[in-house]
């Protein structure tokens, strides 16, 4: 009995959180049901539920270019951030290579406001060819986002038990090896929530995409989406429904690696 | 190099090989951290630099290093009273909305663990605002705030609490509110998971020691579970505070800024001066001020986790 009223207790606590958490995106949801006077009514449900903002928003704006877009850029980028930091990351832990200083640096490096390479990167691709590309975006999130990875990876290879190494080594292997073929499939869940946390970030970045694209063919969703205030009359429901098309791809990896990603999160920060 | 030269003109052949198996050895470790390396190199060391020599020159988007002009940039901007609220207005919303959000991280964490199985699920669930663009973030509260067909005055005037719809996001106060609230709904989930994680970390037999010693939930949670928190705390408070100080989408989504300048970040402000205004190198003067201000904002928080770490050890 003391048992049921306990849960009732946490239940009543609960309910208001996951409401406010799922408030939202469950409006925006509503919101691309709705016409353009049922949006004016500020209610919740739409009076006359319609599926027609669904494809004028597709039509109104190139949005699956810049999901293709998006999409690209940021797997491309989050492939780059783990083949960049897993040897450096294995290095610093295990062969003592570059020491505390260099996590220190990279960390360190994280605090500070990506504003503060918005101008000095903008330069950077202008000379090089690369502003308005999307080999530019690959290359500045591959990047920028080393220090994140960095910061995740290091406890999944702490965790790694070290007598399978020293086995290795004694049968001949060399570090690469056994970075490769030994401790790579080991923490590869550690690898693999890393890569996800990396790609979404790069997914969903805005402030550097604004900045360094500025053409429909090379415009990642954020911008795309941002562009759709732009115009004079803001159309909400068409709004709602790209705005949806663009969360969808992250919430779908979401949901089938949620398992990683608590894992992953969790054990970067907690030291 | 010149070391490896004259050597190999010694006599001595053998250690000639030595010496170039060390350079060789210290070459290849080299090349592990080679990545990393670059990687700052490019997103932190020449960006510093590059910022630098932008704040003391005569700078535009398309001409960038024409003639030093000293402090000047410096100067400017320090006189600038639109620049300067715009960093105090920064540093009190990150230090106050980090600080709220770790309160209610914790708590909705503490809650998440007493239900044991339940928290799993939920887990995966807070996961979702995390996963969300903060420009579809935006454009989410945005429709909830609207002044017409927003879901916030829709239900304030259907239910009778006010006859017209209110500005939210036109008022300057109300508009930090409205940002704020978007900022909570995406990072608190973070916030969540990391205390989760380092709640988890705290062994099972502790509390059950204390309950054998007759200690009340609340002496629990006092003597017990916050002195064992502490310092992931303060390192989760710390990255918050980061996150915090980065504040961009969520204003040039929700507010742009306004209404006048009075949602207007340190980050948006310096993004305009030099993206829509070309002014690079006052924009740059102005980073490197920012720059300096977080550190300053930051360094108690620094210290207090070292101070939390040493406690531990």
């Amino acid at each position: 009995m003391r048992l049921a009223a306990r849960h009732l207790w946490l239940g009543l606590a609960t309910a208001p959180i996951i409401g406010f958490f799922a408030l939202p995106i469950l409006y925006l949801i509503a919101v691309s049901l709705k016409t353009k006077d049922d949006v004016l009514n500020g209610s919740f449900w739409p009076t006359t539920p319609t599926l027609a903002n669904w494809p004028a928003a597709f039509e109104a704006a190139n949005v699956v270019g810049f999901i293709v877009n998006s999409v690209t850029v940021s797997l491309l980028a989050g492939l780059l951030t783990i083949a960049l930091t897993l040897p450096s990351a294995y290095a610093v832990l295990r062969l003592k290579i570059g020491g505390q200083w260099l996590s220190d640096v990279t960390l360190s490096s994280y605090m500070a406001p990506p504003i503060v390479a918005l101008i000095p990167l903008f330069f950077l691709l202008k000379t090089s060819g690369l502003l308005d590309t999307r080999a530019g975006l690959v290359l500045v999130y591959g990047l920028a986002n080393v220090p994140v990875a960095f910061w995740l990876l290091t406890p999944f290879l702490r965790r790694m038990p070290l007598e399978i190494e020293q086995a290795a080594a004694i049968d001949g292997a060399g570090p690469f090896r056994i970075l490769l073929q030994i401790v790579t499939p080991i923490i590869a869940p550690g690898i693999v929530a890393t890569f996800i946390i990396v790609t979404v970030l790069a997914y969903n970045e805005f402030l550097f995409a604004s900045a360094f694209t500025f053409s429909d063919a090379t415009r990642t969703l954020p911008v795309g989406i941002s562009l759709f205030q732009g115009d004079r009359l803001v159309n909400f429901g068409q709004m709602a429904a790209a705005s949806l098309a663009g969360i969808a791809p992250v919430y779908l990896i979401a949901l089938f690696m949620q398992r990683y990603l608590v894992s992953g999160l969790a054990h970067g920060a907690v030291k | 190099m010149t070391a490896f030269t004259l050597d190999a003109l010694g006599p001595d052949a053998s250690r000639h090989t030595a010496r170039r198996d060390v350079l060789w050895v210290r070459f290849g470790r080299a090349l592990w951290i080679a990545p990393v390396v670059f990687a700052l190199a490019v997103t932190t060391l020449y960006p510093t630099v590059f910022l630098l020599g932008l704040a003391f020159s005569k700078s535009t988007l398309g001409k960038p290093f024409r003639g030093f002009v000293g402090v000047k940039h410096f100067a400017t901007a320090l006189q600038d009273p639109i620049f300067l609220s715009a960093i105090g207005r920064s540093v009190a919303y990150a230090l106050s909305t980090s600080l709220l959000q770790l309160a209610l991280g914790f708590l909705i964490a503490l809650l998440f663990a007493s239900l044991l199985k339940g928290g799993r699920f939920l887990m995966s669930l807070v996961l979702l605002p995390l996963m969300t663009p903060p420009v579809m973030v935006g454009i989410a509260w945005k429709l909830i705030f609207a002044p017409a067909g927003g879901l916030l005055n829709g239900t304030l005037i259907n239910y009778g609490v006010i006859s017209q719809p209110i500005s939210f996001l036109g008022h300057p106060l109300l508009a930090w509110l409205a940002i704020a609230v978007a900022d909570l709904w995406q990072w608190t989930p973070f916030i969540v998971i990391l205390c989760f994680a380092a709640l988890s970390t705290i062994p099972e037999g502790v509390h059950e020691a204390a309950l054998v010693d007759g200690a009340n939930a609340w002496q629990r949670f006092w003597h017990i579970t916050l002195p064992l928190v502490a310092a992931p705390l303060s390192s989760i408070y710390l990255l918050k505070l980061i996150l915090s100080f980065k504040l961009f989408d969520l204003v040039y989504i929700l507010t742009f800024g306004g209404p006048g300048f009075a949602t207007t970040s340190a980050g948006f402000s310096i993004y305009r001066r030099a993206i829509e205004q070309f002014d690079v190198g006052r924009a740059a003067a102005e980073t490197i001020i920012y720059a300096l201000v977080i550190g300053l904002a930051t360094l108690p928080v620094v210290r207090m986790h070292q101070r939390f770490e040493r406690r531990e050890i």
